[in-house]
């Protein structure tokens, strides 16, 4: 049944947008939200230019004599001086907004009743939310949760396989010179192929266990390995591995010890990283899962597809919000692991 | 007793031999150093008495104990890195324990010990901070706090100040220099540095190639060298050829009487503070560097070759100057 909708997912919202009535809505808000782009951001540059000339000319003609006299001491004249923070600041601004504003309106809108205007309005209701996860009478579909436990189990499987995989990778990759070490970089980044051809891959090889939950955990680990081993690889890449080892070894670490001990304690900010990552990726990951998994409970992907194809736009904006809540949720766990796990010292 | 043997370590790598046939020991207590260029094996001998290294051939002893298959953790050796390779992980009291929590010594042992050694090394003060937070001075007393902690069979240093100004080289290494001597600790000294190993070490080795050139202590190394690689080494030497008859050396300018053992064709080093202003010889100054305190000269002599030599930082010199110079034939070495 998802099978027609799914691979022409883009095109198909794109037809629908005209004819239905949450089509048009959704189109509404995504053109407003293009608009707010355009006007922000083509003033602005307007303003830096005319600034940087007028302050250029002020510079030459104001003080020259200054600025021949003592060229090191002036820099306090010179226009990247004068604007390069208000200029570094109004992009990260700029950007943060354009990224920012429209997941807050989508966020907001989920609770909004009606979103016909420009903005939408009759706040406060859950039903969009109670109906896209399947409570009380709304649900299309039996209760939803299940589905997202069962998402985030895998995704977290997919997570932890990629730990186990991915960090022994990194760190032999940066550490050991040996032969054929180009073809493994190589191998370690090859699975960012699209989740397409990695399902066909692994359907055609494991037919009986390809859309398990373990097919799914081995999947993801596979499809964003590359991310881990990048991560980490340049994590380890920063620090003298092999003064560290050494050290530790000569002050009587084995070599095992001083791995969990010394070496990935270090790399932590690189396999958090790459934790948050992969844990993103693989909990949003739609054609493997697609291509693999048949049946219930259903997957996030599945779920987020199927509130978003065909489905009136604050609807749509209830699933995505669940997902963003349940990915900021997530990283919010895994940084605080992070900051307070691994710690070595058993004093 | 602790004392270190290498017996004719030999350490090659395909067709590259980085330490060919050495015979070296530490004896107890002692600081030995290890002076030579860059790639002259110092380091590759330091990581074999380590064990990071298995010799191609040969045999290291620990107190006269075959070790040369004992892994690292087990031959209790303390290493301390130009690099420092502090654990950033980790507080610098944890940093000094690691060694002592490998060992299992209990917890409050372990912090005892620690802080003993912090206060030693002046550091006591930072015992709660990360080593990323201090100066390079304070995490190379951090390293060696970390190396002395577990009372190692050997203390290893490999360029331990090569990263730090020259001011603070200075201050510690005599600080250092004194503390190892009171803790009578074993130590190989790696450096590249000669004036550092002459400050710090009871007795150097100066490797070349693989090969040590000579042994003993920092006056033999520098009044006695045996070679003229040695003598080119280990401070500054001017090396001169010429003909020895009769116990007089003939310089082809100049014949110096002294008495000369060997005989025939030779080269002999003279140091630089060896060749006084003043006196028969005449020598036109080609490069005059002001060092402050004293005048470094590069002076040709009657034949053109040129010496170095150093004169009192009041008088001054340009490029040109005809300077009246004296050669000291006792402190001629004759070195080939």
């Amino acid at each position: 049944m998802q099978n027609e909708h799914s691979i022409t997912m883009t095109s198909k919202t794109d037809t629908e947008t005209g004819r239905t009535e949450a089509g048009s809505t959704r189109t509404t808000s995504n053109t407003g939200a293009e608009t707010n782009t355009d006007e922000t951001g083509t003033p602005d540059t307007e303003t830096d230019t005319n600034t940087d000339t007028n302050t250029n000319a002020r510079a030459d003609g104001g003080t020259p004599a200054n600025s021949t006299d003592d060229p090191w001491t002036d820099a306090g004249g010179s226009p990247s001086a004068l604007l390069g923070r208000p200029v570094v600041v109004g992009v990260v601004v700029l950007t943060v907004a354009v990224l920012v504003v429209p997941i807050v309106m989508t966020f907001v809108s989920s609770f909004a009743r009606t979103a016909t205007g420009a903005l939408p309005s009759g706040f406060v209701t859950l039903s969009h939310w109670r109906h896209v996860l399947g409570l009380g009478d709304y649900g299309v579909r039996a209760n939803a949760v299940p589905g997202l436990t069962f998402s985030i189990a895998i995704a977290t499987g997919g997570m932890v396989l990629n730990v186990l995989v991915g960090v022994p990778i990194a760190y032999a990759l940066s550490r050991y010179d040996f032969y054929a070490r180009d073809w493994v970089n190589t191998l370690a980044i090859l699975p960012l192929v699209p989740g397409v051809v990695l399902g066909i891959a692994f359907l055609r090889t494991y037919p009986e266990r390809g859309g398990s939950a373990l097919g799914l955990i081995v999947g993801y680990c596979l499809l964003k390995s590359p991310y881990m081993v990048l991560t980490v690889q340049s994590s380890f890449q920063s620090m003298d591995l092999e003064r560290l080892e050494e050290s530790a070894r000569s002050l009587g670490a084995s070599w095992p010890r001083t791995f969990l001990t010394v070496i990935v304690p270090h790399a932590k900010q690189g396999i958090l990283a790459g934790c948050v990552i992969t844990w993103t990726l693989a909990a949003a990951e739609f054609n493997f899962t697609y291509m693999v998994h048949t049946g219930d409970p259903e997957p996030f992907s599945m779920f987020l597809f199927r509130n978003i194809s065909n489905a009136p736009y604050l609807q749509s904006a209830a699933a995505i919000s669940i997902y963003f809540c349940i990915v900021v949720a997530a990283i919010l766990f895994l940084q605080l692991i992070g900051n307070r796990g691994f710690t070595t010292a058993r004093n | 007793m602790s004392d270190v043997t290498l017996e004719s370590i030999t350490k090659a790598y395909g067709d590259d031999t980085a330490v060919d046939d050495l015979d070296l020991t530490i004896r107890d207590g002692e600081i030995l150093g290890i002076v030579g260029p860059s790639g002259c094996g110092k380091t590759t001998t330091l990581r074999t008495i380590a064990g990071f290294e298995t010799p191609t051939a040969g045999r290291v002893l620990f107190d006269g104990r075959d070790v040369t298959h004992v892994p690292p953790e087990r031959r209790n050796v303390g290493l301390v890195f130009q690099s420092y390779a502090l654990f950033d992980t980790m507080t610098v009291r944890e940093n000094v324990a690691f060694g002592l929590e490998m060992r299992d010594v209990p917890a409050d042992e372990r912090r005892r010990r620690a802080d003993e050694l912090l206060e030693l090394l002046d550091i006591a003060e930072f015992a709660d901070r990360r080593p990323r937070t201090l100066s390079g001075g304070q995490q190379q007393r951090v390293g060696l706090a970390r190396a002395l902690a577990i009372e190692p069979h050997v203390l290893l240093l490999d360029e331990p100040m090569t990263g730090l100004d020259a001011k603070l080289k200075t201050r510690l290494r005599t600080e250092i220099g004194a503390l190892l001597a009171d803790l009578e600790v074993t130590a190989l000294y790696v450096t590249h540095d000669q004036e550092e190993a002459m400050a710090m070490c009871d007795r150097i080795a100066v490797l070349n190639d693989g090969h040590l050139e000579q042994l003993g202590t920092p006056a033999d190394v520098y009044r006695r060298p045996d070679n003229a690689f040695v003598a080119n080494f280990v401070g500054t030497s001017n090396v001169l050829e010429g003909t020895i008859t009769d116990g007089r050396l003939d310089l082809g300018f100049t014949e110096l009487d002294g008495s000369f053992d060997a005989s025939g064709d030779v080269r002999v080093a003279v140091r630089p503070e060896n060749v006084a202003i003043g006196g028969p010889l005449e020598a036109t100054v080609r490069q005059a560097t002001y060092l402050g305190e004293r005048t470094e000269l590069v002076a040709a002599l009657p034949d053109g070759t040129t010496v170095t030599l150093r004169a009192n930082g009041d008088a001054s010199y340009t490029r040109g100057d005809s300077i009246p110079v004296a050669i000291d034939a006792d402190r001629i070495r004759v070195v080939e």
